[in-house]
């Protein structure tokens, strides 16, 4: 039925192999683009039929195994390299195909003249074949393969600009971190393994055999565990408390990196893979709950730093941060689809706002060159009125930033309401939901803040740019504006697919097509919670207009103080400052959690090790054999290296060893 | 006068022992007629050698053999074994004639030496009898001594051959005063003799003798293949022989140990497993923990992959821990695995020294990635399968060992050492990032690759990629060989 | 009791030629201390009836190594050592060996050492004779091992070649 879907991950490959291999010796810049771009496109060709074939089937034939080969087979174990296709890994598909092509697109006219183009292509066509592994992939351990390609790939382009230092910290920093997440993915793909095997004699990491045996699951208990554990694989990936700290240093890498990595794609990958083990968590309330309060507190955390940011694309990082802290709430709360729906909103209109972002710093850069001024391209602060030097990126910023602020008939209206209505009434979590609500409703507030006082001090008011350079600002190119329009597009009408029940019901019973697409993959979890009896959602039609007059109120609230500070008056902003220094500088420096971590983890971490190194030789060969004096006489180092003075150490060491061993076994 | 009857000799049981013996033996001779600027030519040889026994251990797989009167016996878990020792000797002479030559000692002993020691390490993998395996380290162990010191005239690597020397000494005593109590105990010297003797007395348990010679033969191996506490001597030996050596005896020599190890104690000890398994439990933590730990802050690359080298084992040792076929299966899947990862990181190493500056310093490798695209590469790939990220070989074979302690229930075993790989990424991550993210000091204008290199490095990356994408057929091989 | 009391005074000897092999300062007493425990050891493989061992103890250790040794340190005239390590290894190396000889007399006493009495018992050696025994089972037992120290000695030679000779 599906034969043909291992084209999907093959087209990108082969772009990776040929702009890998030859990209230097091709040179040509067209060529190179061209190869990556199209590649990519293929993919989305293949991706939207195999969509096109899946909607017209009836619900419960959604859901197919594509075995290409056997990977790894040893006595119980199994591991295919084999792929799911169901309306989840179709929904991804389409993102990751569709936005990353226009994101490949784009790129041909951003990364134009930078040294080593054909690596950013290779690069990024790696990453797409990983990130399609990753979603298509019918195991953990095939999933597991995708997760550390991607990750390997957002190292790599985080420090593609590797002349910077801060560029290579930061790489480092993001594999650091995610390598953490990934031990817990690991953990949790050991643990579910071991318990089935063990216990009900199924040994296997296949998604949909997992998913046949869900009612098997206990509640709570090991699943908890394992749940936690693949959930802490998540926030490393997906950038929340408390591994988010990566994400805003990852915007050291190219402005399409941030917009189809650290935006659109990867960081939505934890998202993706609870979803698509939601017969696991749907189990383990207790991780519900955790899933649900990181991700609440995410959403607000993020939003409070993003306030306070001058760079643009920190800014849109922390924006994201809090974004995918919304899915993990929907998550949390056990509206999956909601979730999905909002990782594939969010995709299109904050891949819109990095590429729209990118366009103004690529603008604001040549024209800083041409002054040669050394002012930060990237510093709102020296921007301001460039709502008429690049009118369509301004348009399609804007339209953007209303979908993300969650105003009425926009994409992000539609899937980040239904979270917070999911979240003020889903059964699981009792009287935490307003708790879980309110962080999300304020969140919502400060994201329409913070999103209009970029767009404020960056498109309206005067220009602060230098005025030398005031006359080079132009607009991008056909290929940079391009995906601008049909991003912008998808972000008014994107969410029109998953319209809430309400709305479709007052517009003459729309059906929420894009609920009932993905109904298949969730379909155990909603029957376990309906079967749950005292779990029955309050549901009140007034309730839930009320609710979303208020999340509509509390944008407008935000939207109105942004425009009364950056526009009607602004200099109270100076005056806030003034008022509340600590709080400011507190916001400012994130609440100092990088500092935090150095202070917690990394440097107690570096003195273990400096430890181990030297105290064995500083402290028994020169402390106590050699005593001070005798190193102060000093003999030198490669002498008592000769003289064998560190062996009879090492004997001793070792004969210590057998000592301690020996006792244990004599006199336990 | 009463004539003795010889046992049953079974040639086919050392065939590939003898081989590699003879052919050293000839390579002596040989050696006398070779000028010195022509050496290389004997390591043609020897690798003619090891290619004629490589086919003599895929002929002997399947059938096993068992030779004078039980005192040595080729089945496939030794067949395997050998396999590993061929690649790693076959490996580690490709990468010597351009560095020794360069270090001016070029010496024609160096090929014999590889080769005995090899053939020491074959009969520590088949061995039955607790002679033939002491003998066979000892074989390996002397060979070894001379290697790490063959660079006569460099006082690093001579200090390198005596602290070797010295403390593999010391380790053999507690080797063999375990064997001696063993034998004390139960009368016999054949390991499974040693089992039925022990099962039929219901000695485990009670016999205090038997337990000590257990942990004094377990002390013996945890020197040889370097888990803490006793792996002191790693860092200062790796760091000072010459740096094929070094690539040599950290893979050969370590897979070894871990054949001989686990042999004696699946086979003969295995009523006493509940003690062994804790012992070998703790040292598995602790050699995981330190090894990765002290290598965070090691500047020179050669002893972080000593270091790491001690890590490695720590994983295996968990492998080992675990007993069950699985984990057993990951051992040698991963002891092949890495060494192909890490002679291809000594052969990159080699490369980038020069003659009297071994360019060590992870400092050195600035930049190293815009000069030599293709060679950082190599590098990375193989750092990236000893940091145990996929589709390396590396991944497939930790994730092996680690699901074989779950099964076996050793969650937290498996958790410790899942932690330790994730700590251990930053100081391959710390190269790699010198490597493409300095920009470069040096011009990196005296590297030359000899087409013994290049043979070698190709090899490897195959040996690290193809495993680690399509490992199914490694594995059934490996899973063939498991001994249980 | 005759028998134990020849064994301790001989034990002794043993012990106390021992501690002089490693405290002498002149190497040619350390060297001539190392022979006097090596007939020590061939009076106890006496007394375990085992007088094959002790000959070849005897005559290979006592007789051709240690002559060895002593030539080869007159010729090398090696001085006496002068600079001595007296500090803390000391303490914490003899700390350790204290703790040795703790164990050892725990192990000695807390377990009945039985081990397997082998083959080799009195009667059987006074009628067929400890050579031939030994002979016999060199030759059909650990006729591999007998073979593999043959390898082992050659890669002793040529490892003293290598490392020692002036110019290979």
């Amino acid at each position: 039925m599906f034969d043909n879907v291992w084209l999907i991950p093959l087209f990108p490959l082969i772009g990776f192999l040929i702009n890998g291999l030859f990209g230097k010796a091709i040179k040509e810049e067209k060529v190179i683009g061209g190869i990556g771009a199209l590649m990519v496109f293929c993919s989305f060709v293949v991706a939207s039929m195999t969509l096109f074939k899946m909607i017209s089937l009836p619900g419960h034939e959604r859901v197919h195994n594509v075995t290409l080969f056997t990977w790894i087979k040893s006595g119980t174990f199994q591991a295919d390299i084999a792929f799911l296709i169901d309306p989840l890994s179709c929904v991804m598909l389409m993102v990751v195909t569709g936005v990353g092509f226009l994101i490949h697109v784009y790129s041909i006219g951003y990364m134009h003249g930078e040294e080593g183009f054909y690596r950013f292509f290779a690069y990024l066509n790696l990453f797409t074949f990983s990130m399609l592994l990753l979603v298509m992939g019918n195991n953990l351990l095939l999933m597991f393969v995708g997760w550390e390609g991607v990750g390997l790939c957002s190292y790599l382009l985080i420090g593609y600009y590797f002349h910077k230092k801060s560029a290579g910290d930061a790489g480092k920093k993001a594999f650091v971190m995610n390598r953490v997440g990934d031990f817990g993915f690991l953990l949790g793909l050991f643990t579910l393994y071991w318990y089935m095997g063990s216990k009900h004699g199924i040994w296997t990491i296949q998604f949909t055999e997992l998913a046949k045996h869900a009612e098997l699951y206990p509640v709570g208990g090991v699943v908890t565990a394992l749940t936690l554990f693949f959930f802490l694989g998540a926030t490393g990936k997906s950038a929340q408390i408390p591994l988010y700290t990566w994400l805003p240093d990852a915007m050291e890498g190219p402005t399409p990196v941030s917009a189809l990595i650290h935006a659109a794609t990867m960081v939505t990958a934890g998202v993706y893979m609870i979803g698509r083990m939601n017969f696991l968590f749907i189990k383990a309330p207790e991780t519900m709950m955790v899933v649900a309060i990181i991700g609440a507190a995410t959403a607000l955390f993020a939003a409070t730093i993003g306030t306070a940011q001058n760079d643009i694309k920190r800014v849109l990082a922390y924006s994201t941060v809090s974004q995918l802290g919304y899915m993990f709430l929907a998550m949390g709360v056990g509206a999956f689809a909601a979730g999905i729906f909002h990782l594939m909103t969010h995709a299109f209109f904050k891949a819109c706002l990095f590429l729209g972002s990118g366009a103004v710093i690529h603008s604001m850069h040549h024209a800083l060159h041409h002054a040669h001024s050394h002012d930060d391209p990237q510093d709102m602060r020296n921007m301001g009125g460039l709502k008429s030097k690049m009118p369509m990126t301004f348009l399609t910023f804007l339209l953007a930033t209303i979908a993300i602020a969650g105003i009425p008939g926009f994409a992000g209206f539609f899937s980040k309401d239904e979270i917070l209505w999911q979240a003020f009434a889903n059964p699981h979590h009792g009287t935490l939901n307003f708790a879980l609500w309110g962080c999300g409703a304020i969140a919502a507030g400060l994201t329409a803040f913070y999103m209009f006082r970029l767009v404020f001090m960056t498109f309206f008011g005067d220009c602060r740019i230098n005025p030398k350079c005031k006359d080079h600002l132009h607009e991008s190119p056909m290929v940079i504006v391009f995906p601008l329009i049909v991003l912008a597009f998808l972000s008014v009408v994107g969410g029109y697919i998953g319209m809430p029940k309400i709305i479709g019901e007052l517009l003459g019973g729309i059906p929420n097509y894009f609920e009932h697409f993905l109904a298949p993959v969730f379909e155990f979890s909603e029957e376990y919670v309906k079967s749950q009896a005292h779990a029955t959602a309050h549901h009140s039609l007034v309730l839930e207009w009320g609710l979303m007059g208020v999340s509509v109120v509390i944008a407008l609230v935000g939207i109105s103080i942004a425009f009364v500070l950056y526009i009607a008056s602004p200099s109270l902003p100076a005056k806030f400052t003034a008022a509340f220094p600590a709080l400011h500088r507190a916001v400012y420096n994130k609440w100092y959690i990088d500092e935090l971590y150095d202070f917690l983890f990394v440097n107690p971490c570096k003195a273990l090790g400096n430890f181990l190194w030297k105290g064995f030789d500083v402290v028994v060969v020169d402390g106590i054999v050699d005593g001070v004096g005798k190193s102060v006489l000093g003999i030198s180092a490669a002498l008592k290296n000769l003289q064998s003075g560190y062996v009879h150490n090492y004997a001793l060491s070792m004969a210590l060893g057998v000592v301690v061993i020996i006792a244990f076994y004599l006199f336990r | 006068m009463e004539t003795i009857a010889m046992p049953a000799i079974n040639f086919a049981a050392i065939m590939p022992e003898t081989i590699l013996s003879v052919i050293a033996m000839a390579l002596l001779l040989i050696n006398v007629f070779v000028p010195s600027e022509q050496k290389a030519y004997l390591g043609y040889l020897s690798l003619i050698g090891i290619v004629v026994t490589f086919f003599t251990v895929i002929g002997g797989w399947g059938t096993p053999q068992e030779g004078f009167n039980g005192s040595v016996m080729q089945d496939n878990f030794a067949l395997f074994f050998k396999g590993i020792f061929l690649v790693s000797a076959a490996l580690s002479i490709l990468i010597s004639d351009q560095y020794m030559k360069r270090e001016e000692c070029n010496h024609g002993e160096l090929y014999p030496l590889i080769l005995l020691a090899t053939c020491g390490m074959m009969l520590m993998a088949s061995g039955t009898d607790l002679m033939t395996i002491f003998l066979g380290l000892e074989l390996l162990s002397v060979s070894l001594y001379v290697l790490a010191g063959f660079q006569r005239d460099s006082l690093k690597s001579n200090e390198a051959g005596l602290k070797y020397f010295l403390l593999g000494a010391f380790s053999t005593g507690f080797l063999l005063y375990g064997m001696a109590l063993i034998y004390g105990a139960t009368g016999t010297t054949r390991i499974a003799a040693i089992a039925s003797y022990v099962a039929q007395n219901s000695l485990a348990g009670s016999n205090l003798m038997l337990l000590i010679g257990m942990v004094l033969m377990a002390v013996g191996f945890s020197f040889k293949i370097a888990a803490a506490p006793f792996h002191m001597w790693t860092p200062d030996v790796y760091e000072g022989a010459p740096t094929p050596m070094t690539a040599f005896m950290s893979v050969g020599p370590k897979a070894a140990g871990f054949a001989a190890f686990v042999r004696v104690f699946v086979i003969a000890l295995p009523t006493l497993r509940a003690d062994w398994a804790d012992l070998l439990w703790v040292l598995a933590v602790l050699t995981m923990t330190v090894g990765n730990i002290t290598a965070l802050y090691q500047k020179n690359i050669k002893r972080m992959l000593a270091y790491s080298s001690i890590a490695h084992a720590g994983y295996v040792l968990v492998g080992f821990v675990a007993g069950n076929a699985v984990g057993t299966a990951g051992i040698m899947f991963y002891m092949l695995s890495y060494a192909f990862m890490n002679i291809g990181a000594f052969a990159i190493i080699v490369l980038v020294g020069k003659k009297g500056e071994p360019n060590n310093n992870v400092e050195d490798y600035a930049g190293f990635g815009f000069k030599h695209p293709l060679l950082a590469v190599c590098m990375s790939i193989f750092l990236f399968s000893l940091a145990g990220i996929p589709p390396a070989a590396g991944f497939i074979g930790k994730f092996y060992l680690f699901s074989g302690a779950i099964q076996a229930g050793y969650i937290w075993l498996a958790i410790i050492g899942v932690l330790n790989s994730a700590a251990s990424v930053y100081y391959y991550l710390r190269v790699m990032v010198f490597m493409y993210m300095k920009d470069p000091v040096e011009e990196f204008d005296w590297l030359k690759v000899s087409p013994a290199i290049a043979l070698c490095l190709i090899i490897a990356v195959a040996g690290v990629l193809i495993p680690g994408i399509v490992p199914g057929y490694l594995l059934e091989l490996a899973q063939k060989a498991v001994l249980l | 009791m005759l028998e134990s009391l020849f064994f301790l005074i001989v034990a002794a000897v043993a012990v106390l030629s021992g501690i002089l092999v490693i405290t002498c300062k002149n190497p040619i007493n350390s060297a001539l201390s190392l022979i006097l425990t090596f007939f020590c050891v061939a009076t106890f493989y006496v007394m375990l009836e085992a007088p094959f061992m002790a000959a070849v103890q005897v005559i290979v250790y006592a007789g051709a190594i240690m002559v060895l040794i002593v030539f080869v340190i007159m010729l090398l005239n090696i001085k006496t050592e002068t600079d001595k390590r007296t500090s803390h290894a000391v303490l914490i190396s003899s700390i350790i060996g204290l703790f040795v000889l703790f164990e050892t007399i725990y192990f000695l006493n807390r377990s009945s050492l039985t081990g397997s009495k082998g083959l080799m018992d009195s009667a059987m050696i006074k009628s067929v004779g400890h050579t031939e025994i030994i002979g016999k089972a060199l030759f059909t037992d650990f006729l591999l091992p007998f073979e593999i120290t043959s390898l082992l000695l050659l890669v002793a030679i040529v490892g003293a070649v290598v490392v020692s000779k002036r110019k290979i």
